[in-house]
């Protein structure tokens, strides 16, 4: 008692201690604890004085902090074996609850794997963040990603001040042989400083060094993991075996560790002394052979931006030294962007709508077992209100409820990702159709842990919606009997119910567009016939035809070969063919070149017209069925004397509008040599069914190079034929590759496969929303008809038909989904523009399909309501007022 | 636990008699805090070995918010058997001569 005003404060204090313990502790032995502790403090303060008092409270709080945990521990352990048993009684609740929670946690973590492992995650490299992907661009022209050449890249490389290292990077496919059949692979052509920048050690061997790099350094290669397993069964003497490609003998010096390649996966890398193309002058020399791209890495403190700065100095210092390389008409730029946001571009959009729509559906089930919770709880009233009576404080049965709720969730997580883990390879398969991180995908600890927030923060909005509405009727139920604030529940199953055909409509609409979208490209008319159209890459040996010569006649002699096999109509070479996989994911723009047309100037500011040159043999366009417009076809009599060309209706319509092309004069070598117009041909989507078809400018195998890739339309089914073909093939060269042998169907199909797997998705995900909000809806009819018995008993008994009764049942029915979808017409105007980037000619508030979805909503909540409607029509007056 | 058992085998008592009770008798070695006193009560409520006395002594010091307790029949049987338990033990240790080795060296 010396300083009477110490006395309320470490009151207070223990107060705010003991609240650590639970609930139930604290009422029963709070105020005994707080009337030892003041006896304790008394004693201690009359022996020890302020020592002895801190002494005291250094005993009483390592105490406190003890016994606390054990405490809440007891508390877990009794609530969840009580929460255990409650579960076992009502097994179809439980069941039906945890599978809704599981659909809808396993979504969210299926999607979430993805999103993980492709956008949050850093690459997989040291110090990944500091990787950046480099572009020239000329977007005048239509290039985003206009390349380097070898000149270019030394003089970023020696002009920049934000890079650490700056390495070049091209992919190839030369053929290796001195190992069985001779083996298509995918080779990289790499800087020498290559794997130091990304900072990758070799598995085996050594990676590149500088001398490799130099003209004549004697051929080396690396293998990929992959390559190296599946190919060389992990052969460990592998290094220093030679190979030979490109008619030269290459030494493996190394394999690489087992990590996702980029941009593309790859079999073999080489350094640029050894590919053929780059090492060769003419290319070294010639600032305008772009053909590499390149990757850097930041000097440590450098931000994105500043490198971005540095680009665009030089840019516009080579701009000034080479006005002829970059002129003023092409929009030339150089750009950086991080390495991760360049190689997930793509697959961003398509991605976070799914994520968000995943996180629509676990919504919806939280509403959904909310709901069934209710339900449950109108069953339990009694014994809840019982035990409040006997004590349990308000916080008590929430805490138990909100166990049984987080069991329930948990379990339902449990069930979640066994599910993700079942759709894993399917979304990898999806997602690598628009990142080359798809490999990387995953279910690690972030993804685990995702789940488990998911399941945690799930049980606590569905428990809490739960508890909260038992706080407030608890009372009421205990002095009213059981149907004591029956209204007030019935408002917050309505809520629930409406908010969860909010969410469905959203959901809904969201996968109506995408399939309006899908139906659109499927309607498009690519410009050709794909039915029974077989295609393959046959590559030759490079340096066994370099010339054009030896080409030609390779390739006449496989045609001739191919198109006296018994089955086949009409075969054909071309560069690529439409809707080619590989040519789709390079872009147009990697095709496209700019032209002269004779006659016409342009202005200094004016951007040049822009094509792509297919080279094909005469018979590409009967074997695909491309129709003649206008003037003619290449024949087999053009002999390349006189160079021609045949073009597409989008040239004439871009080009020669008002006059007949045909006899007019291009160039695609700034005037070097004319080509004349011989014909016009119909459009043909060769980019993709959604992209605009772009002016083409077919020419002859004779005046373009290396076409290889064949194209045969056969009499039956196309697939049987494709042994045939291939021996037919190795008739002529032995040595030659023939692969991705695919029918056009398959291209197709193949070319609309992303749009068509979000929309399957998203689908997928409406049609759980809208199954379980039809049940939500029948559940909670069937509710209010059983609590109506009487009132619809005294309707009937005063003369209301049964027809009327139905229709009355219906009518609250599709009110409660009328006033869902009004609330989700909001939602989805609002949210659907996220979705604007992945439609094709659909407007994202396409009213077709807002009145589909809710024509859709509608029925089904008719369809959930008639079943209880059906009971409520069928009630006999007489019983219904007897049993009240 | 055993030391609040030993507590209240000579009659019931509230918390601070027991805190007080078991500092005496040990020589102030075991000295139970508030929470841990509670903590080990609450558990041997639970488990029916002590309860509370429905009986107040009419102390003028007996506040409102006392509460006193006592042993059950089982509360006492258990303490009496680790009591056993620990005096077999010793009794066990000192046959061996446990006590008196160092004396030996």
């Amino acid at each position: 008692m010396s300083m009477p005003g110490q006395k309320p404060l470490s009151q207070r204090l223990f107060r705010f201690a003991v609240r650590v313990f639970p609930f139930d502790f604290q009422t029963n032995y709070g105020s005994q604890m707080e009337g030892v502790f003041n006896a304790q403090r008394r004693e201690a303060e009359e022996r020890g004085g302020f020592v002895g008092l801190l002494r005291l409270w250094g005993e009483t709080l390592a105490g406190i902090f003890r016994t606390a945990p054990l405490e809440h521990w007891e508390v877990l352990k009794h609530d969840c074996s009580y929460a255990l048993r409650m579960m076992r009684k009502n097994v179809g609740f439980t069941a039906v609850a945890a599978l809704t929670l599981a659909l809808g946690i396993g979504a969210n973590t299926a999607i979430f794997s993805v999103v993980h492992s492709v956008l949050l995650r850093p690459l997989p490299y040291p110090g990944g963040q500091q990787l950046v992907f480099i572009r020239q661009q000329a977007l005048k022209v239509g290039q985003d990603d206009w390349g380097f050449s070898p000149k270019e890249i030394e003089d970023f490389r020696a002009q920049n001040r934000t890079l650490s290292g700056l390495v070049e990077y091209h992919a190839m496919s030369f053929i290796l042989y001195g190992h069985g059949d001779p083996d298509r692979v995918r080779t990289a052509v790499v800087s020498a400083n290559y794997f130091d920048l990304f900072e990758v050690k070799p598995l085996l061997g050594r990676t590149f060094v500088a001398d490799d790099d130099n003209i004549g350094a004697p051929p080396v290669l690396l293998l990929s993991y992959e390559y190296w397993k599946g190919k060389f069964s992990s052969d460990p003497s592998i290094v220093g075996k030679t190979f030979e490609m490109n008619d030269k003998v290459h030494t493996v010096v190394g394999v690489m560790p087992p990590l996702p390649q980029y941009p593309v996966e790859t079999d073999v890398y080489m350094p640029t002394s050894a590919c053929p193309f780059r090492s060769s002058q003419r290319v070294i020399d010639n600032r305008d052979a772009r053909m590499v791209e390149a990757f850097g890495r930041l000097k440590p403190g450098v931000s994105i931006n500043q490198a971005g700065m540095d680009f665009s100095t030089i840019a516009s210092r080579l701009k000034d030294a080479y006005p002829k390389s970059y002129p003023d008409n092409i929009g030339y730029a150089a750009v950086t962007a991080p390495l991760r946001e360049e190689l997930t571009r793509q697959a961003r959009p398509t991605l976070l709508v799914l994520l968000a729509a995943a996180a629509f559906v676990l919504l919806i089930a939280c509403a959904n077992v909310a709901n069934l919770t209710l339900a449950r709880m109108s069953q339990r009233e009694g014994e809840l209100a019982l035990r409040t009576a006997l004590g349990a404080g308000r916080s008590r049965l929430l805490r138990q409820l909100l166990t049984e709720s987080f069991l329930l969730a948990l379990a339902g997580g449990t069930l979640g990702l066994a599910l993700a883990w079942l759709c894993l390879p399917l979304l990898t398969d999806f997602a690598a159709r628009m990142t080359p991180r798809a490999r990387e995908i995953q279910i690690d600890a972030g993804v685990l842990i995702f789940t488990l927030v998911a399941a945690l923060g799930t049980s606590i909005v569905f428990g809490s919606l739960a508890a909260l509405f038992a706080r407030a009727n608890l009372t009421a139920s205990l002095k009213e009997g059981s149907a004591g604030g029956g209204r007030q529940k019935n408002r917050v199953r309505a809520a629930l119910i409406v908010s969860q055909i909010a969410f469905s409509f959203v959901l809904l609409v969201g996968a109506g567009l995408m399939l309006r979208s899908l139906v659109n490209m499927l309607e498009v008319d690519p410009g050709f016939h794909p039915q029974r159209v077989l295609a393959m890459s046959t590559t030759f040996s490079f340096s066994k035809y370099g010339t054009r010569e030896q080409f030609l006649e390779v390739g006449k002699k496989v045609l001739d070969r191919v198109q006296a096999q018994p089955g086949v109509l009409s075969a054909a070479i071309a560069s690529f063919y439409p809707l080619q996989p590989e040519v789709i994911t390079a872009g147009a723009a990697a095709f496209s070149g700019q032209f002269r047309i004779e006659g016409r100037e342009l202005g200094a500011a004016e951007a040049p017209p822009l094509g792509s040159e297919p080279v094909v043999s005469p018979d590409y366009f009967r074997t695909l069925g491309i129709p003649l417009r206008a003037g003619r076809l290449f024949t087999d009599a053009d002999d390349g004397k006189k160079l021609i060309a045949v073009i597409n209706e989008a040239a004439q319509r871009q080009f020669w509008p008002h006059e007949d092309p045909i006899g007019k004069r291009v160039s695609g070598d700034n005037g070097d040599s004319w080509a004349t117009i011989i014909g016009v041909v119909g459009d043909v989507h060769d980019f993709g069914l959604t992209q605009k078809v772009t002016p083409q400018f077919y020419v002859p195998p004779t005046e373009g190079i290396g076409p290889n890739t064949l194209v045969v339309r056969t009499a039956g089914d196309p697939r049987a034929m494709s042994s045939l073909i291939t021996r037919a093939v190795h008739g002529v060269d032995s040595q030659a590759a023939v692969t991705r042998i695919r029918t056009l169907e398959e291209v197709r199909l193949e070319s609309v496969a992303s749009p068509w797997l979000t929309a399957s998705l998203l689908g997928i995900f409406a049609g759980l929303a809208l199954l379980i909000a039809a049940a939500g809806i029948g559940g909670i009819m069937a509710l209010a008809v059983s609590q109506r018995v009487r009132e619809i008993g005294i309707r009937m008994a005063l003369g209301a038909q049964p027809m009327s009764i139905l229709q009355m049942v219906l009518r609250q029915g599709l009110g409660f989904a009328a006033l869902g979808v009004a609330i989700g017409l909001l939602g989805a105007f609002a949210l659907t523009g996220l979705v604007r980037s992945l439609l094709f000619e659909v407007k994202p508030t396409d009213p077709l399909t807002f009145a589909g979805v809710a024509t859709v909503l509608a029925g089904a909540a008719a369809i959930a309501s008639y079943v209880p409607a059906r009971r409520a029509a069928s009630i006999d007056p007489i019983k219904a007022l007897r049993c009240e | 636990m055993f030391q609040i058992l030993v507590a209240l085998a000579d009659g019931e008592k509230h918390g601070y008699a027991m805190i007080k009770e078991v500092a005496l008798r040990t020589g102030g070695q075991v000295r139970l805090s508030a929470g841990t006193l509670y903590g080990n009560l609450a558990r041997l409520e639970g488990s029916g070995l002590i309860q509370e006395s429905d009986r107040r002594p009419e102390f003028a010091l007996d506040d409102e918010r006392r509460r006193y307790y006592r042993l059950t029949e089982l509360g006492r049987e258990v303490a009496i058997a680790e009591a056993r338990r620990m005096e077999e033990a010793v009794g066990q240790a000192r046959a061996k001569h446990l006590f008196r080795k160092p004396k030996l060296v």
